[in-house]
């Protein structure tokens, strides 16, 4: 037992990081609920890959990363609004997944696991996986952190400066569909949006510039993981609505040192 | 320095600019008045390749605009209308003002001396050097449009384009934004275009006026162009004009122009 809160510490830790730098610009650009969309189209991707004979995590991964290049097509060719877009997804997904299920006999999976979290599915091989994936997704963060300033602060203006605006729009998403699926293991599909807001949230609160902002969004959600992994061993309790109430609770605490308002 | 010939634009046959030609000179400063969907915006947007015409071209110093882009960073000062621009970021002011110097691993740069004293410099002409270090979010809406200024100066601008830079800017400083505008452009050769509704105050500070309304009514020198009748024509109705004129040297807003008070 004692490894497995080991390795789900560990991923956590892993994950949480580069996920703090998209919270930045997931809160600051409006977009939250994009989060909960791509989340929810990993149900529907597990669904088809449970269908086809594929269990591992690529399928999942294949459908979410489709799912968020559609959102961002639709969104700016379409001429739709990306809520509407992501509820389109969220919805199909859900129900993709749902009628799969309901029509499978030999489904030995865990939907609630999928759904909240299931700490008992971290492996040796998703903390290695992990690892390389929180890597490359914040070498990619950082490497265009002020590309995405400039784009989150006017589009036109970081056209006009050389910015790739439209590539860079759907590689944020697809590497964000990469982060999502891994930490859907740990805190499942539903709870995965927490950390795609609140890290930012508490941040904004707590300090005055975008550094201190992601810094401890970083730090909180470190304290969240390993609290709600050490919580939920001694209480017995679900880990992944564990550590997303204590998540929930020091972004309440957050307000005792609020800068902006 | 700013050729544009017969550039039309139109979205499903309805045309949004029409068969427009002018030609601007470097260090000239020269506004765009018209109505709201006149055309003013989309027009700038062409200027600066972030729109495509159906037809005709665009050149800046004898390049076509993606070009003219490409030759360095911070070559167009570009100043959008502040409705589309996102201040809620926790940004400082000078965040802002270099904001568009964007860099592999930005997230841990620091302002070398040479930024600071450049920034310092364009922060004290435009009346905020006390304000570098607070949140751009806490500014009044005329100061940062004035960050907006300065960002476009630290880039060492040969031509700025700026999308109503008067929104919120109140009426005194209103007045000195423009002189400084028609300062940077005679003394630094910039050229600049402006959009802009304030067309009382304007006509005493620039070298061109253009009215458009989908297509080029008039260009020229204010003093050349009966400004009021053209802009009745280009309003669609009859208004009363508010001129600020050179002998009313101490009216705040001028006055009213007897050939509009048909």
């Amino acid at each position: 037992m004692i490894k497995l809160l080991i390795d789900a510490t560990l991923v956590g830790l892993f994950l949480s990081v580069p996920l703090s730098f998209f919270s930045y610009f997931i809160v600051m650009r409006k977009m939250t609920f994009a989060g909960v969309g791509i989340a929810h189209a990993t149900f529907g991707g597990i669904a088809l890959g449970f269908l086809l004979g594929l269990n591992s995590f690529v399928f999942p991964l294949l459908f979410c990363m489709v799912s968020s290049v559609f959102i961002g097509y639709m969104y700016k060719k379409g001429g739709f609004s990306e809520d509407s877009i992501i509820d389109v997804v969220f919805v199909f997904s859900m129900a993709l997944g749902i009628f799969i299920f309901s029509m499978a006999k030999g489904y030995s999976g865990n939907i609630i696991g999928l759904l909240f979290g299931d700490i008992l599915s971290v492996s040796d091989r998703d903390v290695v996986y992990s690892f390389f994936v929180s890597s490359l997704a914040l070498l990619f963060i950082l490497y265009f952190f002020s590309h995405f300033h400039l784009i989150t602060f006017n589009e036109d203006l970081a056209r006009i400066n050389g910015v790739k605006v439209d590539f860079l729009y759907y590689m944020f998403w697809l590497v964000l569909s990469v982060l999502i699926v891994f930490s859907i293991k740990l805190i499942g599909i539903i709870l995965v949006n927490a950390f795609l807001v609140l890290p930012a949230l508490v941040g904004l609160n707590t300090s005055k510039g975008f550094k201190g902002v992601i810094v401890f969004g970083v730090f909180s959600s470190l304290l969240a993981l390993i609290g709600g992994v050490l919580f939920s061993y001694y209480l017995n309790t679900p880990t992944g609505a564990t550590i997303v109430l204590l998540f929930f609770l020091l972004w309440l605490a957050s307000f005792a040192f609020r800068f902006n308002t | 320095m700013v050729e544009v010939k017969n550039v039309s634009l139109s979205i499903n046959g309805k045309y949004i600019l029409k068969d427009i030609n002018f030609e601007i000179k470097k260090g000239s400063f020269a506004a765009i008045v018209g109505p709201n969907g006149a055309g003013k915006t989309t027009l700038l947007k062409i200027i600066t390749a972030l729109l495509k015409p159906s037809s005709g071209w665009v050149k800046i110093d004898g390049v076509e605009p993606e070009k003219y882009l490409r030759r360095r960073r911070g070559i167009v000062g570009y100043l959008p209308q502040k409705a589309i621009v996102n201040w809620n970021l926790p940004l400082t002011v000078l965040d802002v003002v270099f904001i568009q110097d964007v860099k592999p691993f930005g997230f841990f740069r620091r302002y070398s001396d040479e930024m600071l004293k450049l920034a310092n410099h364009w922060l004290g002409v435009f009346g905020i050097g006390n304000k570098k270090d607070e949140l751009i979010k806490n500014l009044s809406g005329g100061e940062q449009q004035r960050v907006s200024l300065v960002r476009c100066m630290v880039g060492k601008p040969e031509l700025l384009i700026l999308d109503e830079p008067n929104t919120a800017v109140d009426a005194v400083y209103n007045v000195r934004m423009y002189e400084i505008l028609r300062k940077i452009s005679r003394e630094l050769g910039i050229t600049i275009i402006m959009v802009t509704h304030d067309i009382g105050v304007i006509t005493e500070f620039v070298d061109e006026v253009m009215c458009l309304n989908v297509k080029l009514h008039c260009h020229g020198k204010p003093s050349e162009i009966d400004l009021s009748r053209m802009l009745n024509t280009v309003y669609g109705e009859s208004f009363g004009l508010l001129l600020h004129r050179e002998q009313c040297k101490n009216c705040m807003f001028g006055v009213r122009d007897d050939k509009t008070s048909d």
